[in-house]
C-alpha cells in the first residue's frame, strides 16, 4: 500500500470551527417564526391506571394551542424495538414517574406549563415493582405486557453463552471463585437535554429536527405512529449535544408528540426538556446484579465460567434486550475457557426505564467479571497482569462461544504496553506492604469488545458522494455524529481513497430525503460500517474520476499515478483534479456515487447460546492508579494508562479524545455517578445531585495504541467510542482493593462503600421528583 | 408578568430602605446562587430582590483595631485571595476556596452563605472557628450575634424581614496563631460537603498547645466551636494519641447533639480523621 | 425595565422583564445562543459568560444585575477578523471538541483564566474549569489547548 496521505494523521475535526465559535445551532438554539412551545404532562405516580384523562381545561388557558394524548395516535402511539411496548403518550397505564401522559402546545413556555397543569388526569395507584429480585415473585404486580406464553409477565429476556459444563470443571479446579457483583444504573449526563422540533410541510407532512442517534428509526416511528406515508415524514439531523446511547426511543416520543402538535395547529413545534425533566424521565443504564463462580488450576490456567446476571429494564424493555445479549456475549471477559455457561435475565419493574448506554450490556458485565478474575489470581497467588497475560485471548484461539478468533487481537499487546507505560512492577510491589492512613494502589483490567450489531440484526451501511459545481464534494451518511467524530472520520477516509483534501469534502448531517438508511447509530459501529460505505462510495466516484483522467491523458488506467490531488500519465505533466472533473462532464458522466457496506454474514444461536457473535473485536488494557484515604473512603484517581487495540486509527485526535472522555465516564462509574429510586421516585433529579466528573476528577490519562489492524476494517479500523470506557471501573476497583486490602464489589465505590464495606441508606421521597416535574 | 421585581441599592441607608417599604415584601439579592435556584423550582415568597452585591460599605475587608471586618457582599473569590484574611484567617479563605467552582465563587457571597444557612455550608464552620459576629441592620437599629445564635437550623436564621447581614467582625487571632479547612466531598470541585473542618491553633514555647478552635461543618445543625475538644487540646503536647484523642471526641461531641443518624455510622469516623489531619496541619507543621 | 450594559464592547440597552436571568436575556431577547442553558441551577457551566472579567454562570445573574457591567460572551470571542482566536485555533488543533456543547463555556472559561495569567500550570487550568462539566473529552485535550495558548501568549508578549 502506498503510505497513507490523511488516514492516521492529525487533522481538523469538520464542525470544531462552528462549535468554538459559538456558532453550532443546537435543538434549543434553533427558533422559528411562529414557532409554538410545547410541555409533557408527565405522571408522578410510579405505577397507576389512567382513570380520567380530560384535557379540554387545557384547551381554554390562553395560548393553549393544542393537547395530545394517545388517542391521537395509530394504535394509540404503540413503539419500540425490538419490543413494541412503549406508547409515545401513556396508554391506560403509567408504569414509572415522569412517563408522558399527555403533551401540550402553546405561544409560550409559561402557557404551556399552565396548559399542563389545567388538565385533569387522575391516576388510581396500583402496587409497584421496585426491587428486580422480586420482579418475577408470583405476587408481584404486573408491570410488562401481557405474554402470550406462561412465563410470568414481567420476565423480559433471558441471554445464554453455554459452552460444556463449567460447574463440573470447576469442581476440579485447585482454586474457586463464587462471588456476588453489583453495578447501579448510570445517567448519560449529556449536557444538552433532549428536544425535538417540527415543522409542519404544505403536503401535509412533517419535518422534524431531532438530536437523535438514528434519524431513520425515529423517521420509521414516526410514520408508524402519526399513520402518515414515508415520504410525508423528514428527518434532519442538527448537532447533538452529546449523547453516549441516551438519545434514542425518547427523541422519538418528543419528536411524535411535536410532530402531531405540528400536524394540529399548523405551526412548528418545539420541546426542550429541563435537566430535572431529562434526568427524570429519561432512560438510563441498567443495573445489575451478578453472581460469578470461576475455576483454575493451581498454576493460574483459567479453566471454566459461570456467570449469572439479573438485570433491571425498568417500565419498559426500550433497548435492554439488546443490552442483555451484548452483556451475555462479553460477560466471561475475554480469556479462554474450557467451559462456560452465561444467563442474564432481564426483568420489568417501576424503577423508572432503563436502555442503552456506551458499552451496551458489557460496561456492567466488565466491572464484574475483571474484579472476579482478580480475585480469582490473587487466589492463585499471581499478579493479577500475569494472570491476564496467560489466560487472554490470542490470535487463533477459539473463544468461549466457539468463534476462533483468525486475525486482529491486539490484546496480548495491550497487556504488555499498558505493564511498561504505567511501570507495574514497581508499583505492585512498592504498594504492597502500607499501613498509613494513605495509600495508593495499582489495578488492571482486560477487555475485548464486539464490533457494531453483531448478529443482532442486518448489519450495513450506506453513503452518498456527490461532485458539486464549485468542485467541493458532498459526502453523506446516515450514521449520526452525535459528537465521537464519525463525520471526520468519514471525511477522511473519502478523500483518501478520493486523493483529495479533506477540505474540499463537504460531510452532511443525515437528512433521511438525502442520506440512505444505514441502521442505527450505535455499537461503536460508525468507523467500520459508515466509513466502509464512505470508502466504498468514495471508491465508485474515484473510478469514474480515473477513468475520465485516462481519456484526458490519453493512457491506460494503470499508467496513471497522483501528484497530491492532481492526476499524472505517462508524460508526467500533473493536471489539476478540477481539470478531470469538467473532462468527466464533458464526457457526460455522473459525478455521483453510492456506496454500500454490508457486514459479512454471522450467526449466534440464542437457544443454545453458540455461534459467532461479532465479526471482530476490540482490545484493550487500562491501569489505574488510586490514592484512598483510608479514614475518609476518600478515592482519587492519581494516574491513568489506556492501551487500545482499536485496528488503525483513522483520525488521531478523535482516537485519544474517545479514550480520555471514556476512561472519565468509567471513573464517574466507578465512584460517583449514583441513581437512587425511592419507590420508583428519582431522588437525584439535577447536577447537584447527580454528580459526574469534573476537571479536577480526573487525573492525567496516558493512552497509547496498539493498531492491529483488520482485513475487512475500512484500512483496517475496528472500533473506539464504547470499548474506552469499559474497563476503567473495574481498574480502579481493583486499585482500591490493592490500596486498602478490602474489595468493594457494588458501585459506585462512594464514600461510604470504600470507608464501610456498604452503602448507607439515606431515604428518599417523592419531593424532588414532583418539584423537578414542575420546574 | 413578571414574578418579582428588582431592584439596586448603592448604599446599606437605601438598602436599609428598600427593604422596610411597606407594602410589600423585600428581600437581599448578592450572589444570586442560592436565590435563583430557589426561585427556579419554587414560588418566590417575596415581591421584589434588593440587589445588595455592589454596595461598596459591603465589599471591604480589613482590619479595624482588633477585628477583622468583612462586608457580606464580599464573594468567596475576593475573600478567598485577601491578602488579610490568608495571613490571619487562613480557614476562612481556604473554605471560601472550597467552595462550587470559580462561577460560584466569583458571583457568592459570604453574607448569602450565612443567610442561607445551609448545613453544609463552607463558610459556616470556619466563621465560627474565627468567633465570629455577624451584624445586622434594620431601619430601627443593629442587632448582633455569634453565628450559632444567627442560624437557628437548616436554612433558619434569626434575620428578620426588613433586615440586612450587613458584616461581620472577628477578633485578629493571637499571634503565631495557624488556622485551616478542610472538606470532604463526593468530587473535587462542585461539590456539597459531607464533613468540613475548621481548626486552628498554636503552641507555645514549650511546645504545648496555648491556643486551640475547633469546628465542624456539615455536621451539626448550627455551626458551633467544639469547647471540649479544645479543652482536652490546651496544656497538652500534640502527640499522635492526643490528635486521636482530640478526633474521638469529635465524634463524640457530634453524636451528642445530633444522636445517631442514617450518615453517623460514616460521619463517625471520618469526623475523627478530619478532626486529627485539620489539627495536625495547624499544630504540627 | 431598561438594561444598559456593554455587551462584547459594545453599549447595548434593552428592555426586559425583571426576572429573567442574565442567560435567557442572552438566548431569548438577545438572540445570543452561544451560552448554553444545561442544568439552570449553576453546576454545569455551559452557560459562562464573563461578567466584569470574572467568569460567571449567567443562569444563576438576574439579568437586571448586568445592568452597568461589561459582558463578555462567547459571541465576543474571536480574531479580529471575525474567525477563531488562537484559543479557538487550540480547541481546534488538539482535538478538544466532540459534541460541542460544553464548548463555548469552556473557551470562555479559558479566556477568564488567560485574562489573569499567562503561566498557569496544568492543574491551575484544571481548577479554573471546575465549574464547566463535560460529558465527552475527559478534559484532557481542553487542557492542552489552554495550555498551548498560554505558552503561545507568553512568548508574543
Amino acid at each position: 500500500m502506498t503510505e497513507l496521505q490523511y488516514i492516521g494523521k492529525p487533522a481538523r475535526r469538520v464542525d470544531a470551527l462552528e462549535k468554538v465559535m459559538g456558532k453550532a445551532k443546537y435543538i434549543a438554539d434553533r427558533k422559528l417564526p411562529g414557532m409554538l412551545h410545547a410541555r409533557c404532562l408527565r405522571s408522578e405516580a410510579p405505577h397507576a391506571l389512567i382513570k380520567k384523562l380530560d384535557v379540554t381545561p387545557a384547551l381554554a388557558v390562553p395560548g393553549v394551542r393544542a393537547v395530545i394524548t394517545s388517542e391521537d395516535f395509530f394504535e394509540h402511539s404503540l413503539f419500540g424495538f425490538p419490543v413494541k411496548d412503549e406508547y409515545v403518550l401513556a396508554y391506560r397505564k403509567v408504569r414509572y414517574v415522569g412517563e408522558a401522559i399527555a403533551a401540550v402546545a402553546a405561544d409560550t413556555p409559561e402557557a404551556a406549563l399552565a396548559g399542563v397543569q389545567a388538565i385533569v388526569c387522575e391516576l388510581e395507584p396500583l402496587p409497584g415493582v421496585f426491587d428486580m429480585e422480586h420482579a418475577l415473585d408470583p405476587d408481584a404486580a404486573q408491570v410488562g405486557p401481557d405474554r402470550p406464553d406462561d412465563q410470568h409477565p414481567n420476565f423480559l429476556d433471558l441471554l445464554i453463552v453455554r459452552q460444556a459444563d463449567p460447574l463440573a470443571e470447576i469442581e476440579q479446579c485447585a482454586v474457586k471463585l463464587d462471588e456476588r457483583y453489583s453495578v447501579g444504573p448510570q445517567e448519560h449526563a449529556y449536557i444538552e437535554p433532549e428536544g425535538a422540533l417540527a415543522v409542519p410541510t404544505r403536503e401535509g407532512g412533517v419535518l422534524v429536527y431531532a438530536p437523535n442517534q438514528s434519524p431513520f428509526v425515529n423517521y420509521g416511528v414516526l410514520a408508524m405512529v402519526l399513520d402518515l406515508p414515508h415520504n410525508l415524514v423528514r428527518v434532519i439531523q442538527p448537532p447533538v449535544g452529546g449523547s453516549f446511547g441516551g438519545k434514542d426511543d425518547q427523541i422519538y416520543q418528543m419528536s411524535a408528540q411535536v410532530a402531531k402538535l405540528a400536524l394540529l395547529t399548523g405551526k412548528p413545534v418545539r420541546l426542550v426538556y429541563s435537566r430535572e425533566e431529562s434526568l427524570i424521565s429519561s432512560y438510563k443504564r441498567d443495573p445489575m446484579h451478578i453472581r460469578i463462580r470461576l475455576g483454575a488450576d493451581s498454576d493460574g490456567t483459567l479453566r471454566a465460567v459461570k456467570f449469572e446476571g439479573l438485570m433491571d429494564s425498568g417500565a419498559y424493555a426500550s433497548e435492554s434486550t439488546f443490552t442483555a445479549w451484548r452483556g451475555s456475549i462479553h460477560a466471561m471477559g475475554a480469556y479462554r475457557y474450557n467451559a462456560c455457561a452465561v444467563d442474564i435475565k432481564c426483568v420489568y419493574t417501576n424503577n423508572g426505564y432503563y436502555g442503552a448506554f456506551r458499552g451496551f450490556g458489557n460496561t456492567e458485565v466488565c466491572a464484574g467479571i475483571e474484579q472476579a478474575i482478580d480475585e480469582l489470581a490473587c487466589a492463585v497467588g499471581m499478579d493479577p497482569l500475569d494472570f491476564r497475560l496467560k489466560n487472554c485471548l490470542h490470535v487463533g484461539d477459539r473463544t468461549a462461544h466457539g468463534q476462533i478468533l483468525t486475525e486482529s487481537v491486539g490484546l496480548p499487546d495491550c497487556i504488555k504496553t499498558v505493564r511498561r507505560l504505567s511501570d507495574w512492577d514497581r508499583k505492585r510491589a512498592a504498594y504492597a506492604n502500607q499501613t498509613g492512613n494513605i495509600r495508593r494502589g495499582i489495578g488492571v483490567a482486560a477487555l475485548y469488545h464486539g464490533t457494531s450489531l453483531g448478529a443482532e440484526g442486518a448489519d450495513y451501511a450506506g453513503s452518498t458522494i456527490a461532485v458539486e459545481q464549485n468542485y467541493s464534494i458532498d459526502l453523506t451518511s446516515g450514521l449520526t455524529d452525535y459528537g465521537t467524530g464519525s463525520r471526520t472520520v468519514f471525511t477522511l477516509i473519502a478523500a483518501e481513497e478520493l486523493g483529495v483534501s479533506p477540505d474540499r469534502i463537504h460531510m452532511q448531517r443525515p437528512d433521511t430525503d438525502t442520506a440512505i438508511e444505514s441502521g442505527p447509530t450505535v455499537a461503536s459501529r460508525s468507523t467500520m460500517l459508515g466509513g466502509n460505505a464512505a470508502r466504498v462510495a468514495a471508491d465508485n466516484l474515484r473510478q469514474t474520476l480515473d477513468y475520465a483522467a485516462a481519456d484526458l491523458l490519453g493512457c491506460e488506467l494503470h499508467q496513471l499515478v497522483r501528484s497530491g490531488e492532481a492526476y499524472v500519465g505517462p508524460d508526467e505533466e500533473p493536471v489539476a483534479w478540477e481539470r478531470v472533473v469538467d473532462h468527466a462532464r464533458e464526457m457526460g458522466l455522473a459525478l455521483s456515487a453510492h456506496g454500500k457496506w454490508t457486514a459479512p454474514r454471522i450467526e449466534w444461536d440464542h437457544h443454545h447460546g453458540t455461534g459467532t457473535p461479532y465479526m471482530a473485536y476490540h482490545f484493550a488494557s487500562q491501569v489505574a492508579e488510586v490514592e484512598v484515604d483510608m479514614r475518609t473512603g476518600v478515592v482519587q484517581v492519581v494516574n491513568f494508562w489506556a492501551v487500545h487495540d482499536p485496528g488503525k486509527v483513522i483520525f488521531p485526535q478523535g482516537a485519544y479524545g474517545q479514550v480520555y472522555g471514556g476512561v472519565a465516564q468509567g471513573l464517574g462509574y466507578a465512584l460517583m455517578e449514583q441513581i437512587t429510586y425511592t419507590n420508583g421516585y428519582l431522588q437525584e433529579t439535577n447536577f447537584e445531585s447527580y454528580l459526574i466528573p469534573t476537571s479536577v476528577d480526573v487525573p492525567e490519562i496516558t493512552a497509547q495504541f496498539v493498531e492491529a489492524p483488520f482485513s475487512k476494517g475500512p484500512y483496517g479500523a475496528k472500533n473506539i467510542a464504547e470499548p474506552s470506557m469499559v474497563p476503567a471501573a473495574p481498574a480502579i476497583l481493583n486499585a482500591i482493593y490493592h490500596a486498602t486490602g478490602k474489595r468493594v464489589r457494588d458501585l459506585p465505590a462512594n464514600l461510604e462503600r470504600v470507608l464501610l464495606g456498604h452503602d448507607l441508606a439515606k431515604g428518599g421521597s417523592a419531593k424532588a421528583c414532583k418539584l423537578g416535574l414542575k420546574t | 408578568m413578571a414574578r418579582f421585581d428588582y431592584v439596586r441599592a448603592h448604599s446599606i441607608a437605601e438598602a436599609l430602605q428598600l427593604l422596610g417599604e411597606a407594602g410589600l415584601i423585600s428581600r437581599p439579592l448578592a450572589g444570586g446562587t442560592d436565590v435563583m435556584v430557589f426561585v427556579r423550582n419554587e414560588k418566590p415568597p417575596f415581591d421584589r430582590l434588593v440587589d445588595i452585591s455592589r454596595v461598596p460599605e459591603m465589599k471591604i475587608i480589613e482590619r479595624r483595631g482588633d477585628e477583622v471586618f468583612i462586608g457580606a457582599a464580599v464573594t468567596f473569590t475576593e475573600a478567598e485571595q485577601n491578602a488579610l484574611l490568608r495571613e490571619v484567617a487562613g480557614c476562612l479563605a481556604e473554605a471560601c476556596r472550597s467552595v462550587g467552582g470559580p462561577a460560584v465563587r466569583n458571583a457568592g457571597t459570604l453574607g448569602g452563605n450565612v443567610a442561607n444557612a445551609a448545613a453544609c455550608a463552607d463558610s459556616l464552620p470556619a466563621l465560627a472557628c474565627l468567633d465570629a459576629v455577624a451584624h445586622v441592620r434594620s431601619l430601627t437599629g443593629e442587632r448582633s450575634f455569634l453565628l450559632n445564635e444567627l442560624i437557628q437550623g437548616a436554612n433558619r436564621t434569626a434575620i428578620r424581614p426588613g433586615e440586612l447581614l450587613t458584616h461581620f467582625t472577628f477578633p485578629v487571632p493571637p499571634a503565631g496563631v495557624r488556622s485551616a479547612f478542610l472538606k470532604l466531598g463526593r468530587r473535587n470541585a462542585q461539590a456539597i460537603s459531607r464533613l468540613s473542618m475548621a481548626a486552628a491553633g498554636r503552641l507555645d514555647a514549650a511546645g504545648r498547645v496555648d491556643y486551640a478552635r475547633l469546628a465542624p461543618g456539615a455536621a451539626m445543625p448550627r455551626p458551633q466551636r467544639f469547647t471540649e475538644v479544645e479543652a482536652l487540646l490546651l496544656g497538652q503536647a500534640p502527640t499522635d494519641e492526643l490528635l486521636a484523642a482530640a478526633g474521638a471526641k469529635t465524634a463524640e461531641v457530634m453524636i451528642g447533639v445530633t444522636g445517631r443518624r442514617w450518615s453517623t455510622e460514616y460521619k463517625e469516623i471520618a469526623i475523627q480523621a478530619m478532626a486529627e489531619q485539620t489539627l495536625r496541619r495547624v499544630l504540627c507543621q | 425595565m431598561l438594561i444598559e450594559f456593554t455587551l462584547n464592547y459594545q453599549p447595548i440597552a434593552i428592555e426586559a422583564p425583571p426576572d429573567v436571568t442574565l442567560l435567557h436575556l442572552l438566548r431569548d431577547h438577545l438572540n445570543l445562543t452561544g451560552a448554553k442553558e444545561g442544568c439552570s441551577v449553576g453546576e454545569c457551566g455551559a452557560c459562562s459568560v464573563i461578567m466584569d472579567g470574572r467568569l460567571v454562570n449567567s443562569c444563576l445573574v438576574l439579568a437586571p444585575q448586568a445592568h452597568g457591567s461589561e459582558i463578555i460572551t462567547i459571541e465576543g470571542i474571536h480574531a479580529p477578523d471575525g474567525g477563531p482566536n488562537d484559543l479557538q485555533e487550540n480547541f481546534i488543533t488538539y482535538g478538544a471538541v466532540q459534541c460541542g456543547i460544553c464548548i463555548p463555556g469552556m473557551v470562555v472559561a479559558g479566556e477568564a483564566l488567560l485574562m489573569r495569567t499567562l503561566t498557569p500550570t496544568r492543574t491551575e487550568i484544571r481548577t479554573a474549569l471546575a465549574g464547566n462539566l463535560c460529558r465527552c473529552t475527559g478534559y484532557q485535550q481542553i487542557v492542552d489547548a489552554i495550555e498551548a495558548t498560554a505558552v503561545q501568549r507568553r512568548q508574543a508578549s
